[in-house]
């Protein structure tokens, strides 16, 4: 799903964020990547949906090409995923439930089942009783669940959340991961940032990536379930 | 386009957040493009019915020619018949003093009372002569050389004189098009990439969620496109209320001059200010979008 060789990410200003990259994601895999702030998570993530261009090496998602010129592809490539961002991004304004219906309506989606997915998805994160509730009113709890249904309910082959645990309680924290768990399944591969290494220490089934200054250390390949 | 159709819904409330997010830059754009379609509208019926007058004078060209006073009857018949045997000359016909005074007494309608003043007929007879316009000069050449004419009236000045008016209502037509054309255009492009500025975070969000580009900017083309139509149709309103009035004005003491049906002339005037409106919101809406691309 994911091939990256010798990727680097120089950011105009001159940071070299991400340095000789080297990973391979199959389908039904979870990774983990960890790593301290400014370690280059958020930008690994971001050249996976195409948001950034590799400045060096080569980079295929999905099948498709990272680079320059390839917009229209790319914006193909970010339909199959389902991305939950670490700042969530959620539109103000909205209810819980548009907001995840809004991240369909571009979608191959029958229209029809635009409203049932989105209904199902909130089911599924436990915010059946928000689902109407403007987001601003949501706390970050439910925020995050609110991304992570929009992302979930978009039917993604790659689903990638960036630090979804980030600044919640053990619980919840737990409570999301364990959540992301359970969409995964033989055909989608999932990749989440966190902080909170000591949740996902014992997941012997997860990759486990750690990010030092941009550069990738492989610390655990996942055992087959 | 699917996507369009079944989110219809989503695309007008959308676009109604957009307005409401600058409301009043809103209301200040729809009504100023109102304001300046009007004036557009009232040059451009100014502009059709001065042609139109001129058109009508063309087609009726007629001159009057006045012979002394000293010819009796039969010299005036033949008089008419040898004008009614030039070259250009469709028809000629002798007016006598009577049939002045009555045509006198039909223009000033009300005003006739003042006739009545007058102890005598003050019309003097007069040969009248339909003319092909075009050969007006060699007509007035060759009346010029039969004897007992004492003077021609044409109406070439007057003709003249609107052909000049209307020319200029055209050139000024013109400015006020491009004026107009301009600044729909500039209003109407700013206010789309002050929407586009007030959700860039959305739309951020949209394009990494891989929305086409075509979905995000529909609801400000319908932005714009309500925003032009809107001022394309409060200024038609205004324009139609308007000649409306200044035809009841002119039915009073310019009844005489050959105006074009009201009704036709609005509704063509109309469909025109719809058809610019739609045309320059589209081209707002594409400047608009292209700019804020980035
Ligand atoms: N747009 C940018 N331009 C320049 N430098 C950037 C940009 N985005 C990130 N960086 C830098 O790249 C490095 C990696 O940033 P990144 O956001 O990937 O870190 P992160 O691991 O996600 O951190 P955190 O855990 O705090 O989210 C940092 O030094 C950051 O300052
Ligand atoms: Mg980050």
């Amino acid at each position: 799903m994911i091939e990256a060789k010798g990727v680097c990410l120089e950011y105009p200003d001159g940071t070299m964020a991400l340095k000789n990259i080297e990973l391979s994601v199959k389908p039904g895999e979870l990774v983990y990547v960890i790593g301290p702030s400014g370690s280059g998570k958020t930008s690994l993530l971001k050249l996976f949906m195409g948001a950034e261009y590799p400045t060096a090496g080569s980079l295929r998602v999905l099948g498709q090409h990272i680079s320059k010129g390839q917009a229209s592809r790319i914006r193909g490539l970010r339909r199959m995923i389902g991305p939950v961002f670490q700042d969530f991004r959620l539109i103000k304004g909205r209810t819980a439930l548009e907001n995840v219906m809004l991240g369909m309506r571009f979608l191959d989606i029958p229209s029809g089942c635009i409203r049932e997915n989105a209904g199902n998805a909130l089911k599924k994160v436990g915010l059946e009783q928000k689902m109407l509730s403007l987001v601003e009113h949501l706390s970050w709890g439910e925020c995050q669940r609110v991304a992570i249904a929009r992302a979930v309910s978009r039917e993604p082959v790659l689903i990638i959340a960036d630090e979804p645990t980030g600044n919640l309680d053990k619980d919840n924290a737990l409570n999301i991961l364990e959540l992301l768990k359970s969409f995964r399944d033989d055909n989608k591969a999932i990749i989440i940032t966190t902080h909170a290494t000591h949740l996902i220490e014992d997941d012997r089934y997860a990759v486990h990536i750690r990010m030092d200054n941009g550069n990738m250390i492989m610390e655990r390949p996942g055992e087959l379930r | 386009m699917k996507n369009i159709l079944y989110n219809t819904g989503y695309f007008i409330k959308e676009t109604k957040t957009i307005i409401r997010l600058n409301l009043l830059s809103n209301i200040l754009s729809f009504l100023s493009i109102g304001l300046i379609f009007f004036i557009l509208a009232m040059m451009i019926s100014g502009w059709w019915v001065s042609s139109h007058i001129v058109l009508a004078i063309q087609e009726e060209a007629e001159i009057s020619i006045y012979y002394s006073e000293d010819m009796d009857a039969a010299g005036a018949d033949r008089l008419a018949e040898e004008i009614g045997n030039i070259e250009g000359v469709h028809e000629a016909r002798l007016v006598s003093k009577e049939e002045a005074y009555s045509r006198m007494e039909k223009i000033l309608g009300k005003e006739a009372r003042v006739l009545e003043y007058l102890d005598d007929n003050p019309f003097n007879p007069f040969i009248e002569a339909k003319i092909q316009i075009e050969d007006i000069s060699l007509i007035l050449e060759k009346l010029d050389l039969i004897e007992g004419i004492e003077h021609v009236r044409d109406n070439r000045e007057v003709l003249e004189r609107i052909l000049g008016i209307s020319q200029t209502i055209k050139v000024l037509g013109y400015l006020i098009i491009t004026a107009v054309g301009i600044s729909t255009t500039v209003i109407i492009s700013h206010i789309i990439r002050m929407g586009i500025y007030d959700c860039r975070e959305q739309i951020n969000t949209l394009r990494l969620m891989g929305a086409p580009e075509a979905f995000i900017g529909f609801p400000f083309i319908l932005e714009g496109l309500l925003l032009t139509m809107g001022g394309g149709a409060l200024s038609s309103a205004l324009a139609a209320y308007a000649l409306k009035y200044l035809y009841t004005q002119a039915a009073g003491p310019i009844a005489f001059i050959p105006l074009p049906p009201r009704e036709a002339l609005a509704s063509s005037l109309v469909m025109l200010i719809m058809f610019l409106s739609a045309s320059l919101g589209t081209v707002g809406v594409f400047f608009g979008l292209s700019s804020a691309k980035n």
